[in-house]
């Protein structure tokens, strides 16, 4: 027994050995960073994520850590899947204790906290996907260290659905499946609304947009009994979960024209739709498996950022750190919208994707290189986006 | 020194174990970060408050463990109670009102799963594995209706900023673990929930009513439950689908890293919550520190959870029988 | 018991169950089974939750607690898939070797879970909490918390699931197997003397590690086929589900192994499972026609509930006949 005792303690001992043994280490590395930093300060970025699997979070990450990394005296470090509003807290505060520069947030459980304690700890916040409502947006424009957001307003979300829709009505389709994605997320609420103004259909008797994303917030789903209009809506489902197979296999069997989808079928139904033979859509990013669906599969139509549209957020930030904290012709933090971009056959798809990939994106280092700088302006950063 | 001194001795250091575990993590945690030039004052203050609502349910869950039983839905208990708790705010603007429902709903919650154990003769397990659905489903429905374009639910943070300091959630965990420590301690209470834990039959056979004790039990619980909405509250006052969700199964791991016995009974130590959230935690974050890789996530889980098996094999030496335990 | 009246009870409550959800969908113009794909679908998500309760079944019928089923099916099946890709590009006959290389690392993993809980000698649900948590981080390690796609996207998995036969072949061949190792071999009688009295049956000479070892690799194997079939179903492994993320593959096993064990008492328990697991595939295929009106979370509670109310009856059943006899 007591040669046992011995035994494991020694072997906890040895452990707590190796800890501190491995915290040697840390430091070695810190202090090597340490270094660096005593010459000129590298740019420490945070970024709070909640999708690390999607097509698009993908294609945005590998734009930071491939290009912008090589590119720039910058680090960023990514957080696991957030998902709750306490985890972003967290994070926020775990990035300000180690010193960092600034937060880029593609996370949304909870926007205003993680504006509140950015600007507690002193540190610049930007969004780079989904971008705040209206009324979030008037209460923090003016806070110090929230220097703006850079994506599509959910107008523009709003539009890209619709554009899905009367695209799919204009090649005559009769009846569709729509995939709500995470509906209540409002950015797939906005689409979801939108495609079935383009089908030409309405919700709740209207096609208005506010007064369709109010009744489907309402109702947390889209509800086919409220959908009128000449293209049928078969089937509907959203979410991801243990009868989400048998949600698809039961919209498939109802034989859909096509399969519309408002964010991540790519990620999940790629596969089973293109073995059935069902063209689909989505609204995602361009990307090799995105690609490989259009190629190989029925992929026929895809509404998508370029991975690379995160980089004006990036020049927002990056000025902010090195002390030129960009305001608006109102003196607020910028707000500004991107558009989608459509493709709807291979060849389409490749001028996107060629254009935006790896060591040729489209905001790459010359056209960000225009945007950071002491002497750059709202106007300049503004008219680049618009420009692109 | 004769051979009972040395065993006794052998167990009295086994025993405080735990403890030394969590003086050793924390100071290699504070090592951790001094080395990488890191806020430790801010990093100290996250650990605190990563691990203040983990001790708070767990230190009452204790009680339901000392009985041999155990609640996984005590996560989504929280999550219901902050929830309504909020609902609640935003329609009276009461915080007086929000906390009393907070504590309402934490103990209604316990209560439900206590009648379902004790009255239908259902395991307490099943019963908890059930409300743990229920609970988090009806919070979800709440959350995405009212919640809308936000995605959650929230108050102003205006209305908990007095209570968001340090001191004050310190002064809370103190007040809620002194009371647990004095029933669980010092009344017939406490011995009876040991000696059922224990030993149920002997203890029916006394007299003891088992179901008079699981009600007691899950009532503490569910008063960790409510105290823990109320600091998770404090800390973000925004409830979202997955607020508190990892803390039902964490408070087991809290529970037995504190040096407890998961079968509860004689051996069970109010303290082992406490000492075992804060220590889990710090484990975590030293690992989350020294570990920089894209797969550190993956690769800090797996190192404490071994540290975890190791700390509870070497905490339950004691105890080992020779057959299998189940 | 007579024959007949064993078949009757065996089938009460497939066939109740069958007619209730059929009258359901009719209300809505449709059926719970519509045509041959509806079918298939539907036998596949039959042996998924056979094979997972039978899984469940093997430990916690002996009081072994075990977390660590969906971590064991998650991480076979990604290092199954990693091996397969590696192995065949997605080439024809992929989806047959991934069946044997994930059911092997199935039993391996299972054999080390069982492993480690006859060296810690720790309770099983201690064991099980942190080999959860290290399987679920070596997931994560390989995936990068990613869903894996190209690995399990190609016709040959989308074909193995897109007909009844294979998924029928595995049910089969499943619960011949496991009918014949439990109740036809020494380790099965050695299992149940274990299962019935630990004490006596180790006093008799019979080796309960050995028996626990094999349980564990049964075990292992089980939940490696499940997490091939889930992988080709569902043609994505979510490789990011950390802090217990994976555990609640083990609770949609609770009902139909209750179920199971009832019917079970009318014919062989496995039976029971398997009519069991057809209770649940309805009910699924059911919430599937309904997916339009009862949300994920509406769900939840569904199942919740039947689990409560059915354990009501089971463990109060002879109350309630009590009751309403004249």
């Amino acid at each position: 027994m007591k040669n046992r005792f011995k035994k494991v303690l020694s072997l906890a001992l040895a452990g707590v050995m190796s800890v501190s043994m491995l915290a040697g280490c840390g430091k070695g590395d810190s202090a090597d960073g340490s270094a660096s930093k005593s010459g000129k300060d590298s740019v420490k970025i945070g970024v709070l994520v909640a999708d690390v699997s999607g097509e698009e979070a993908i294609g945005f990450r590998n734009y930071y850590e491939k290009y912008i990394q090589e590119n720039y005296d910058v680090t960023f470090d990514y957080t696991d899947a957030l998902e709750s509003a306490e985890d972003e807290k967290s994070a926020i505060e775990k990035f300000a204790s180690k010193g960092y520069d600034a937060i880029i947030s593609l996370s949304s459980s909870d926007r205003a906290q993680q504006i509140e304690t950015c600007e507690e700890y002193g540190v610049y916040y930007a969004i780079a996907s989904g971008v705040l409502d209206e009324e979030q947006y008037e209460t923090y424009k003016g806070y110090e260290h929230f220097v703006g957001q850079i994506g599509p307003s959910n107008e523009t979300e709003f539009e890209a659905g619709k554009a899905m829709g009367e695209h799919f009505k204009s090649q005559g389709v009769s009846k569709v499946a729509i995939y709500g994605a995470f509906i209540p997320n409002p950015m797939h609420v906005y689409r979801a609304a939108g495609v079935i103004a383009g089908l030409g259909d309405t919700y709740g008797g209207t096609d208005d947009m506010n007064g369709m994303i109010g009744q489907i917030f309402g109702d947390q789903a889209i509800d086919l009994s409220k959908i009128e209009g000449d293209v049928e809506v078969v089937a509907y489902l959203q979410g991801y979960g243990d009868t989400t197979t048998d949600e698809l296999n039961a919209a498939i069997q109802k034989a859909p024209d096509a399969f519309l989808s408002v964010g991540m079928a790519t990620t999940f139904f790629a596969q089973t739709l293109s073995q059935n033979d069902i063209q689909f859509a989505d609204i995602d990013s361009f990307t090799e498996m995105n690609l490989d669906s259009m190629t190989n599969g029925t992929l026929t139509y895809l509404a998508g950022k370029y991975s690379s549209s995160i980089g004006p957020v990036f020049a927002l930030v990056m000025n902010a750190v090195n002390g030129n904290v960009i305001r608006d012709n109102d003196g607020n933090a910028v707000s500004l919208s991107q558009g989608y971009l459509v493709a709807t056959d291979v060849d389409s798809f490749n001028q996107y994707y060629v254009t935006d990939n790896g060591d040729t994106p489209i905001y790459d280092k010359e056209s960000l290189d225009s945007i950071i700088g002491d002497s750059v302006t709202f106007e300049n950063i503004k008219t680049l986006v618009e420009s692109k | 020194m004769s051979k009972g001194n040395k065993l006794k001795n052998s167990q009295m250091l086994i025993a405080i174990l735990p403890i030394v575990a969590l003086i050793v993590l924390f100071i290699v945690f504070c090592t951790v970060v001094q080395m990488n030039e890191y806020r430790l004052d801010m990093y100290l203050k996250i650990v605190f408050n990563e691990a203040v609502v983990l001790a708070v349910v767990a230190t009452g869950a204790i009680f339901i463990y000392t009985l041999g039983t155990f609640d996984i839905s005590l996560g989504a208990s929280t999550l219901f109670a902050a929830t309504l708790g909020v609902t609640v705010y935003n329609k009276t603007e009461s915080l007086v009102l929000m906390i009393l429902v907070l504590f309402l709903a934490g103990i209604v919650c316990s209560l439900f799963n206590s009648i379902l154990a004790s009255i239908f003769n259902i395991p307490a397990f099943v019963t908890t594995v059930a409300m743990m659905s229920v609970l988090s489903a009806i919070a979800s429905q709440i959350i995405t209706t009212d919640g809308g374009a936000l995605g959650g639910i929230s108050i102003p943070s205006s209305v908990v900023e007095p209570y968001t300091g340090v001191g004050f959630k310190i002064l809370l965990l103190g007040l809620y673990f002194g009371i647990c420590y004095f029933i669980f301690q010092h009344t017939k209470t406490g011995r009876r929930m040991k000696y059922i834990g224990g030993n149920p039959l002997c203890a029916g056979l006394t007299g003891i009513k088992a179901n008079k004790y699981t009600i007691i039990a899950f009532v503490m619980a569910g008063i960790g439950v409510g105290l823990g909405a109320f600091l998770t509250l404090t800390y973000t006052p925004s409830v979202t689908t997955q607020t508190a969700s990892s803390i039902g199964m964490n408070i087991f791991i809290a529970i037995v890293f504190g040096g407890m016995p998961i079968s509860g009974g004689p051996r069970s130590k109010i303290y082992a919550a406490l000492v075992g959230g804060f220590s889990y935690m710090l484990l975590n974050d030293i690992l989350e520190i020294l570990i920089d890789s894209s797969a550190a996530y993956g690769i800090t889980q797996v190192i404490s959870a071994v540290f975890f098996l190791a700390v509870v094999y070497v905490t339950s030496m004691n105890y080992r029988s020779q057959m299998l335990p189940r | 018991m007579s024959t007949p009246k064993r078949i009757i009870h065996t089938l009460a409550i497939p066939v109740l169950v069958a007619v209730v959800l059929e009258l359901l969908c009719l209300t809505q113009g449709q059926n719970i089974i519509t045509n041959a794909k509806s079918f298939d679908n539907f036998v596949v998500y039959t042996a998924i939750v056979m094979i997972t309760t039978m899984a469940l079944s093997i430990n916690l019928n002996s009081g072994r607690f075990d977390f660590s089923l969906g971590s064991m099916a998650a991480l076979s099946s990604v290092i199954g898939a990693q091996i397969t890709y590696s192995l065949m590009a997605g080439q024809k006959g992929s989806s047959f070797v991934m069946l044997i290389i994930t059911l092997i690392v199935g039993v391996v993993l299972g054999l080390i879970s069982g492993g480690i809980y006859v060296i810690l000698r720790l309770p099983p649900i201690i064991t099980s909490l942190g080999v959860t948590l290290i399987y679920e981080g070596i997931l994560y390690t390989l995936t990068s918390g990613k869903y894996v796609m190209k690995t399990v996207q190609n016709n040959s998995m989308s074909a193995f699931v897109s007909t009844w036969v294979y998924a029928f072949i595995i049910i089969t061949v499943v619960l011949i197997f496991m009918i014949v190792v439990f109740e036809k071999t020494t380790f099965g009688y050695d299992y149940l003397a274990l299962k019935s009295g630990q004490k006596v049956a180790i006093n008799t000479g019979i080796k309960e590690v050995k028996n626990a070892l094999i349980c564990y690799g049964i075990c292992g194997g089980l939940m490696g086929i499940v997490g091939f079939l889930n992988a080709a179903r569902n043609t994505t492994i979510n490789g990011g589900q950390l802090n217990f993320g994976s555990i609640a593959i083990m609770f949609t096993a609770f009902l139909p192994m209750f179920i199971g064990g009832y019917i079970g008492g009318y014919c062989n328990e496995k039976v029971g499972y398997l009519l069991a697991a057809v209770c649940m595939s309805l009910l699924n295929s059911t919430f599937a026609v309904f997916s339009n009106q009862v949300t994920a979370s509406t769900q939840s509670i569904i199942n919740a509930v039947l689990l409560v109310v059915f354990l009501i009856y089971l463990n109060n059943n002879n109350l309630i006949k009590r009751l309403f006899r004249p």
